[in-house]
């Protein structure tokens, strides 16, 4: 072979390796986050379980702390872009609702480990420097899509508060009881489509004027 | 070790306080060393720096000289 083609390839090889290098160390990141919290969380449990050294997480990561605020980038710039996929502000209310409530159950379904260090962060001092550009992306298009159902006279004029409440606690009530395969008393609890989308229904209910 | 064509050095230390990571700001300083970090939250005190200046060597010359532990981290 010619050693140029062959050294290309073999690049491209090394490439490869590294990306899915990266990628199995943050699946297992967010694994061992939710495991074991921030507290717990260490470099070499990290290397561990990837089946690396400490030293390969150090050329990709300056401390512990860059890894979190990276990682938890990461996933919440995963899940909005889910979230949003094919939103359009100027949707009907109906349907922008409908979209989101599609969108939501899908991400979190799909992502359980993802929201529970989302959660985890949340109300962590990583808060501040993750969650700022996902609300300023989230009041762009459903800030913008409320004011516009409000001045399209489809729903009333509700503090931000009260319309995300309404619209979306019903929805994350569901999913987490789906989580945890259980819901109130203990009782066991898959969520089907049928039970999703009258909930939704419900919903829509409560806004329609 | 590589990233984005610099060379990534390694080491495990004992920069372990406050004091000693002040210390360190103006040794690396004093040597141009810019693009370093120490992550004092981990039980090796990871070392790290970026550069294609320095040689490991180097390093483990000036940390021990000035009575730290360093060596390459593996």
């Amino acid at each position: 072979m010619n050693i140029h083609l062959y050294l290309r390839l073999n690049q491209n090889d090394m490439r490869i390796r590294d990306v899915n290098k990266i990628e199995l160390v943050k699946e297992k990141a967010v694994e061992l986050l939710v495991k074991v919290g921030f507290e717990g969380f260490t470099m070499s449990k990290l290397a561990k379980l990837c089946n690396i050294s400490v030293a390969t997480l150090y050329i990709y990561y300056k401390d512990k702390d860059d890894l979190i605020l990276q990682i938890g980038l990461e996933e919440t710039q995963k899940l909005s872009a889910m979230m949003l996929e094919g939103f359009d502000p100027n949707f009907t209310f109906e349907d922008g609702l409908r979209h989101q409530w599609k969108h939501r159950a899908k991400s979190m379904l799909e992502n359980p480990l993802s929201c529970q260090v989302i959660e985890q962060l949340r109300t962590s001092t990583y808060q501040e420097k993750i969650f700022e550009s996902m609300t300023e992306t989230f009041k762009q298009t459903l800030g913008v899509f409320m004011d516009r159902a409000v001045a399209k006279g489809e729903i009333d004029l509700m503090p931000m508060e009260t319309y995300w409440s309404v619209a979306f606690g019903p929805l994350y009530a569901l999913v987490r009881f789906h989580n945890e395969g259980r819901s109130i008393g203990g009782r066991p609890f898959i969520l089907t489509d049928e039970i999703l989308w009258a909930s939704f229904n419900l919903v829509l209910k409560a806004f329609k004027k | 070790m590589e990233i984005n064509g610099l060379s990534v050095l390694l080491f495990k230390t004992n920069i372990r306080t406050a004091t000693d990571k002040q210390f360190m700001t103006e040794l690396m300083q004093q040597h141009e060393i810019n693009q370093w970090t120490v992550d004092q939250e981990d039980v090796d005190c990871v070392l790290r720096i970026v550069s294609n200046e320095v040689q490991q060597a180097d390093v483990i010359a000036l940390l021990s000289l000035h009575g730290y532990n360093c060596e390459e981290l593996t």
